[in-house]
């Protein structure tokens, strides 16, 4: 015959309970919601179109040159083409990687690869999995190299466009690049080679994630 | 029983006699529901040895600081210098444990002056095993990258591979020596 | 589904100081009432007399864990947002060992020598003493050490990722481990509280 219930001793109830979580546990197998998410289609294009996801790289180059640490800067290219030159601070993550890399969902990430598109694509999976913090670095790798790296002076100089110029000069210099100026014939002979990376050592992506490190040991 | 042979200097104690423990099965869902708290608001868990370490290297830093800021294991508590190490979730958190086991204490009667030992050895021979198990710990702690709390306790409810192996070794340790201080205790 | 809530960014480092002092708060509470503020009874464990550190460790763990599973699985709770320490296995088991030894011999565990420490126990300061110049011996020398400090990392790894079996079937066998632990600690203790008489 079963006791009745009322003759079970709080442990053993305790037990059981333990015994059928344990069992629907099994059961359930996975507790992870997997990668499917819902997406708030109109919230969505409202920040698409109030551009308030973008920054730019003149932006960019300004914090990090200041040293302003509080953001990560994601490459979203492959590793060779990482390796080859990279943004200062910039961390390498593929694509498919991303969701799962462990991004905070209270920081500040800034997404970029060679142009526009990948980092547009990758914006989108982040803001569709609740991250809140998520920007587009406009232009890509393509307008830092245009406007930070190698800045042209333009050829109708105004007084104004000359001066931003100058200003954009020093910019590229401590990026390691280097300013084209003058006409097209100069162009040729000038090579535009990427800088070796080395300096600057300034990685507020990078410092951010050391500083972080002991944050959560124990 | 053990109580009043413990009970040693006078009226610093309460003077009720102290409430016997709980069931350890409730304790420990308790004690459980403040760590998935903690996982819950948080996203960590629970831990006590960093606390110390913290506190280390901040000792550490008043005294050395060029010492300090060479030595990477200090460096890494110590941060970029932004932030004063002591403003740490631990540190925080092992303040609390103090506050709560005191509460815990008074409302049980239990907060007395004593050296906990057994009835075989000195008070004076306590204190110094209690020094040298604490400087093993210690040491053992941060090998191990945090004590019961951190990685048996925590480490252990987030299923970690090496938490589930620091936890067997905790237990395997303890009772490979327990017959050589037995003394202390019996 | 927001949480872990200070992952979301649902507030700030400053206030997530306060709830680690309340955490900290419920923490020691339910250690004291265990009974784990006395070296006595949490000696006990290893001599098989009273297995009180065993049931209130695997109780926690197991609530712990079990809340983790459901709360995830529900979507109440971001899981892979729940920090998991990074494993370096061959440190953390000879560390572990130290541990385990400094227990015996200490008589506490850091976070119980705290509660120790607010009921008035002197060995617990001392303890905690000790515990703070183990730290510095560390410390000093860390620079020989941090080879093997560093050594066999596996990153942040967990059962069902290393035995590649599905989490709630490794959570149903830590389960199972436990009734049976459980059931075998009452044995245990009857067995050997009752030899060596009162």
């Amino acid at each position: 015959m079963i006791t009745s219930w009322a003759r079970w001793t709080l442990n053993q109830k305790l037990g059981l309970l333990l015994a059928v979580l344990g069992i629907c546990a099994l059961i359930i197998g996975s507790p992870y919601r997997g990668s499917s998410v819902t997406v708030d289609t109109a919230e969505l294009a409202r920040i698409v179109e109030r551009e308030t996801d973008h920054v730019s790289v003149e932006d960019l180059a300004d914090w990090i040159i200041r040293g302003k640490a509080g953001f990560r800067l994601i490459d979203l290219r492959s590793g060779e083409e990482y390796a080859r030159y990279h943004i200062p601070g910039a961390e390498n993550v593929p694509l498919t990687a991303l969701v799962g890399y462990g991004l905070q969902r209270n920081e500040k990430v800034i997404l970029y690869s060679e142009g526009g598109i990948h980092s547009a694509q990758a914006w989108f999976f982040l803001k569709a999995a609740d991250y809140g913090g998520v920007y587009l670095l406009r232009g890509g790798l393509d307008e830092w190299m245009e406007k930070i790296l190698f800045p042209r002076l333009p050829s109708e100089g105004t007084p104004g466009g000359t001066v931003m110029f100058e200003k954009m000069k020093e910019v590229s210099r401590y990026f390691g690049g280097t300013p084209q100026s003058g006409r097209a014939e100069e162009q040729a002979a000038v090579t535009m080679t990427l800088p070796k990376l080395g300096a600057p050592s300034a990685s507020p992506g990078g410092g951010q994630a050391t500083t972080k490190k002991k944050k959560e040991g124990c | 029983m053990d109580a009043k042979v413990m009970m040693a200097g006078g009226a610093a104690g309460s003077e009720r006699t102290p409430q016997p423990y709980w069931n350890p099965y409730p304790a420990g869902i308790g004690l459980g529901l403040v760590l998935l708290a903690a996982f819950v608001v948080m996203g960590r868990g629970l831990g006590a040895s960093g606390a110390f370490s913290s506190l280390v290297a901040a000792a550490t830093e008043a005294v050395a600081p060029a010492h300090a800021r060479e030595n990477p294991f200090y460096a890494e508590y110590l941060g970029d210098g932004t932030k004063n190490p002591l403003m740490d979730w631990l540190v925080f958190e092992v303040v609390g444990v103090f506050v709560g086991g005191f509460i815990s204490g008074i409302l049980a009667g239990r907060v007395r002056k004593a050296i906990e030992r057994g009835p075989a050895i000195s008070g004076a021979t306590r204190l110094l095993l209690a020094f040298f198990g604490g400087g093993i710990m210690g040491f053992g702690a941060k090998l191990a990258r945090g004590c019961t709390s951190g990685q048996a306790l925590t480490g252990g409810a987030v299923l970690g591979v090496g938490s589930w192996a620091a936890m067997m070794a905790i237990f395997g340790g303890a009772y490979a020596l327990a017959y050589f201080v037995r003394r202390q205790w019996q | 589904m927001n949480a872990p809530f200070f992952k979301y960014g649902l507030f700030g480092d400053n206030v997530s100081l306060i709830v680690a002092f309340v955490i900290g708060i419920g923490f020691g509470f339910f250690l004291e009432r265990a009974g784990f503020g006395s070296a006595k009874k949490l000696t006990a464990q290893f001599y098989l007399k009273d297995l009180s550190v065993f049931k209130v460790m695997f109780s926690a763990i197991l609530t712990a864990m079990i809340g983790l599973f459901y709360l995830s699985w529900l979507g109440l709770v971001d899981l892979s947002l729940v920090y998991v320490s990074p494993t370096y296995i061959i440190p953390q088991t000879v560390g572990g060992l130290l541990l385990g030894a400094g227990f015996v011999v200490g008589g506490y565990c850091p976070g119980t020598s705290c509660v120790a420490v607010s009921t008035g126990k002197l060995d617990a300061v001392v303890f905690l003493t000790g515990i703070v110049a183990g730290i510095l011996v560390f410390g000093e020398v860390f620079p020989w050490i941090s080879t093997f400090y560093n050594s066999t990392p596996m990153g942040q790894i967990t059962l069902p990722q290393l035995l590649n079996i599905p989490y709630g079937m490794v959570v149903f066998c830590v389960v199972l481990m436990a009734i049976g632990g459980f059931a075998g600690a009452t044995w245990v203790e009857k067995k050997f509280s009752a030899t060596k008489g009162a």
